[in-house]
């Protein structure tokens, strides 16, 4: 739960991470998904305008980017999380948890909050909720690196502690993961 | 000689034998009242039923709390003006700028002692927050409103004080009125049966009770009502080895706890805590001279002396209590003089009870306590409830209600609805209005009526689609007449609600206008089984029937279950349990069970993330048109209407920044209403968020997704520049679409993309 390597804060500065963002659009990452139209759908046989095929020329990863940026924590929930920290190391997780349950209130859709409470999930040795945090801030994290990196390493702590090894081993291969 | 000493040594023997045999009776039954008098009051459990509070408000710097807001919390709480230093439970406030005391208050993680704490609050919201020795505070907590509690046993409710929370003023006061020996007695005070004996007898009726405070405690905790010599003299008994098994602080707290101060409805007030917040609504520490005075002057008689009924004799009795305190030296002269002259200072209890919220907490507790341990075992209950929400939930549906009623309509059978608030990423249930009728226990309609959900499934129908990956936002569907022949043989010819056909569509606008022959032919291209599937990922417990009707929302549901359905798509695709506790305390504040934060991938967020764009559509240019109407320009929300068939139940649900609502409206009887969800729901959904401070919802983009500019109409890209129909819509990263002609190129032009290029040109 008290890992130093997460620490909340984003330790990228803006800039830099503004530029990685912006130079990962150049050479973005595989599609996560199968892409669409690849079967023509019997209901739209009767449509006017048949969904085109992707192409897969260059100008398909230049479509739009995803913005770049750095969730951060307001200073209200950023002081719950500091007293949960505190909750953790005494011992006392049921307070943490209403601590982050307090600051969820505030800030419902920080990642940063959610990876907080995979922590504390998995602290809780309740690896099924972490695996569902995990998955919320990573899904919130879209477009900040650091804060997908750091749901990635809850997600597959949460994996493994589930005996999910191969899913852990895949996530951590996802080139955001480094 | 012998025979008459013999026949009375018998008798001597038979009445010795006797005399032993009744004495040892006696000394039976003392020894038995003694065993259950020690054995009763030691482990004694006061029948407190479990106590239901409310989400406490979070003040911090940038809360949306204006100073407006605030001060009608604090009037909520039953905090008054008066200088904050003096005393818990006051406060100041200069234009935005509040000082206030908050009480002693138990959370669900600690015990907050009285703290001072000054909120500069702007008009939309808090702007700085202080303790009293103006260093800054990240954030702080008002009150927990108490808003009910779980129906107690014989209608006996109670609020427990402990020895140090009765004020010495209350100790002195009950004994000078009450009993005026207690410190010196053994339970029984002879002197005082006499006087009362004699004042009865000149009388001629019992104007007096010579009883002790033990006495009374023991009459009210062991026996019953019933007037007779022999319960005198049992209730005598169990006073005296009362007084001397446990001590005189014992005794009067157990009293002070176990007083009856009157009625509330079938609801019985027992002890004075509960009487304090009974007739002035604030704490027992916070009541002045003469609001003591009067709640130690009810002992007498309650029902007599109701305050609210018979205010003048409530009155004249508290001035005696306020003469007699002076004349014992308990207050002085001067106190007393100035308490005469004060109004009764009476306060309606507590705030508006919410039934409905506390039959989905009571449900939701059955499930790990038994009733009779939410009855009687003092829990303390903590919610998610948000007493503001519940108030706008509240006053919508009335007055939308009101304003829907047919012309000429009874009473009876008259149209009803319901309305629950959500917050959807942690699942909290922070309003649930099961009826017009609002403050009365009933048929809660937001649980328990189940009704067809008409269109509220296409979103399933539209998810399940986009997750094939065959189908997106753009693609185009027939809006064409068909008919299928159903199992039974019958045939099934669905149409439009409209009656018109609407030829190609795309997708967007087929969800955005609820067109229902697109959708039937989306849904069964993808079939049933599929859309079942997804229903259920989405949190629906049971199966549904695979017909087709299920396309058009034959699945009947309630709204909470429809409310969980919605979750996930408020949600990125998580599902997130619903909940109205957070947490259960036990009657020493440990906690007992807390419930946790539940979320569970439903559904890729990539499909959830373009449904929720084309759902935004339904409110901008589709059926859900008129919300947008009714809340500030520019929010943005996503939503639904549904309407079942021939219009008998109306649904809206709708999904902003901060909430999940959904309404339903409809007849009991099931009768046509006439109504939409568009022009029956919506109004009651739109009219409770407008007075939450509606923000815009603003989902996520994953990273694997782009929002693109589509003609309404044609499902061709475009511009915002080129076509004044053009609607923003998500697809999946690198879908190409066809182009409409003379716009140019397939780009957006947003500020991401102006970015991109500079940063290409800049590199290359």
């Amino acid at each position: 739960m008290a890992e130093k390597r997460d620490s909340l804060r984003c330790r990228w500065p803006a800039l830099l991470a503004a530029l990685l963002g912006g130079c990962s659009l150049l050479s973005p990452a595989p599609p996560e998904r199968p892409v669409p139209g690849a079967a023509p759908p019997a209901a739209r046989e009767v449509g006017a305008a048949p969904l085109n095929p992707p192409s897969p020329g260059a100008e398909a990863p230049l479509q739009s980017p995803v913005p770049t940026r750095q969730y951060q924590l307001g200073p209200a929930a950023q002081s719950l999380v500091t007293q949960a920290r505190a909750q953790v190391v005494r011992g006392d997780l049921p307070s943490a948890s209403v601590s982050l349950d307090r600051a969820l209130r505030i800030e419902p859709t920080n990642p940063l909050l959610w990876i907080e409470l995979g922590r504390l999930r998995l602290a809780e040795n309740d690896a099924h909720q972490a695996e569902g945090c995990g998955r919320k801030a990573l899904a919130l994290a879209s477009g900040d690196r650091s804060a997908r990196a750091q749901a990635g390493r809850v997600l597959a702590d949460a994996l493994r502690a589930q005996r999910r090894n191969q899913e852990a081993h895949d996530l951590e291969n996802q080139p955001w993961m480094n | 000689m012998a025979r008459p000493s013999a026949r009375r040594r018998r008798i001597l023997v038979i009445a010795g034998g006797g005399l032993a045999l009744v004495t040892l009776a006696l000394v039976g039954w003392v020894i038995y009242l003694d065993r259950l008098v020690t054995r009763e009051f030691q482990g004694r459990l006061w029948s407190v039923p479990a106590r239901v509070f409310a989400e406490p408000l979070e003040l911090y710097a940038g809360a949306p709390v204006s100073a407006d807001d605030l001060e009608q919390e604090l009037k909520r709480l039953h905090y008054r003006t008066g200088d904050p230093a003096s005393g818990p439970g006051l406060y100041r406030r200069r234009g935005g700028d509040f000082d206030l005391q908050a009480r002693r208050v138990r959370f669900v993680d600690e015990l907050r002692e009285p703290a001072r704490l000054r909120v500069r609050a702007g008009s939309a919201a808090i702007a700085s927050l202080q303790r009293a020795d103006g260093t800054d505070l990240p954030l702080f907590r008002l009150d927990p409103l108490l808003v009910g509690s779980v129906f107690p046993v014989h209608g006996e409710d109670r609020i427990v004080l402990t020895p140090a929370e009765v004020p010495p003023l209350l100790r002195a006061a009950v004994k000078t009125i009450e009993d005026r020996r207690f410190d010196e007695h053994h339970g029984v005070d002879l002197r005082s049966i006499l006087r009362a004996l004699w004042a009865n007898l000149r009388a001629g009726h019992v104007t007096q009770g010579g009883s002790t405070l033990t006495q009374q405690l023991v009459k009210n905790y062991f026996l019953s009502d019933e007037q007779s010599l022999t319960r005198k003299v049992t209730e005598a008994v169990m006073a005296v080895r009362l007084e001397a098994r446990f001590s005189k602080e014992d005794i009067l707290v157990a009293y002070l706890n176990e007083v009856y101060l009157g009625q509330d409805g079938e609801r019985a007030v027992h002890g004075f805590g509960l009487g304090s917040e009974f007739y002035f609504a604030k704490p027992l520490d916070e009541l002045d001279v003469g609001e003591l005075a009067l709640l130690v002057g009810l002992v007498k008689g309650p029902s007599h002396y109701d305050p609210r009924k018979h205010a003048d004799r409530a009155l004249a009795r508290r001035n005696l209590v306020l003469q007699q305190l002076a004349e014992e030296h308990v207050i002085d002269a001067a106190t007393a003089s100035r308490a005469v002259q004060r109004p009764l200072g009476l306060r309606a209890p507590g705030s508006a009870y919410v039934p409905a919220y506390l039959d989905l907490v009571r449900r939701h507790l059955k499930r790990d306590y038994a009733e009779a341990d939410l009855r009687a075992a003092g829990l303390s209950v903590y919610t998610t409830l948000d007493p503001r929400a519940q108030a706008a939930a509240e006053r919508a549906l009335i007055r939308q209600l009101r304003a829907l009623d047919p012309p000429g309509h009874s009473r009876n059978g008259q149209l009803e609805g319901a309305i629950i608030v959500a917050e959807p990423n942690s699942g909290d249930v922070v309003a649930v209005v099961g009826g017009r009728e609002v403050g009365a226990d009933g048929f809660n309609r937001a649980l328990d009526a189940r009704r067809p959900i008409g269109s509220l499934v296409k979103p399933a129908i539209y998810l399940a689609a986009l997750e094939t990956g065959r189908y997106t936002a753009a693609s185009i569907l027939e809006d064409a007449p068909l008919s299928l022949t159903l199992g039974d043989g019958s045939i099934w010819a669905p149409q439009n609600y409209t009656r018109e056909v609407y030829g190609p569509v795309p997708v967007a606008r087929a969800l955005a206008e609820s067109m229902n022959l697109a959708t039937v032919h989306l849904g069964l291209d993808v079939g049933l089984g599929k859309v079942a599937d997804t229903l259920q990922q989405l949190g629906l417990a049971q199966r549904p029937a695979l017909n087709p009707s299920l396309l058009l929302g034959s699945v009947e549901l309630t709204p909470l279950e429809v409310v969980q359905i919605y979750t996930a798509l408020a949600n990125g695709g998580f599902r997130a349990r619903l909940r109205a506790v957070r947490a259960v305390l036990d009657e020493h504040g440990t906690p007992l069970r807390s419930f946790k934060v539940q979320v569970e991938a439903a559904a890729p967020p990539a499909a959830v993330y373009q449904l929720d764009r084309m759902l935004m559509l339904v409110t901008t240019r589709g059926t859900g048109r008129g919300a947008a109407a009714r809340l500030p320009a520019g929010t943005v929300v996503a939503a639904k209407t549904g309407t079942s068939s021939d219009t008998r139940d109306s649904w809206f649900a709708g999904i902003t920044g901060r909430y999940l609502a959904v309404a339903w409206v409809g007849y009991d009887d099931n009768r046509v209403t006439g109504l939409t969800g568009a022009s029956g729901a919506l109004p009651v959904w739109a009219d409770a968020i407008a007075s939450l401070k509606p923000v815009s919802f603003d989902p996520v983009t994953p990273e694997s997704v782009d929002d693109r500019w589509i003609e309404y109409a044609t499902g061709l890209e475009t511009t915002p520049a080129c076509s004044a129909d053009a609607v923003l819509v998500a697809v999946p990263k690198g879908t190409v679409l066809p182009g409409k002609p003379g716009c140019g190129g397939t780009r957006s032009d947003t500020t991401a993309d102006k970015l991109r290029t500079w940063l290409r040109n800049a590199i290359h």
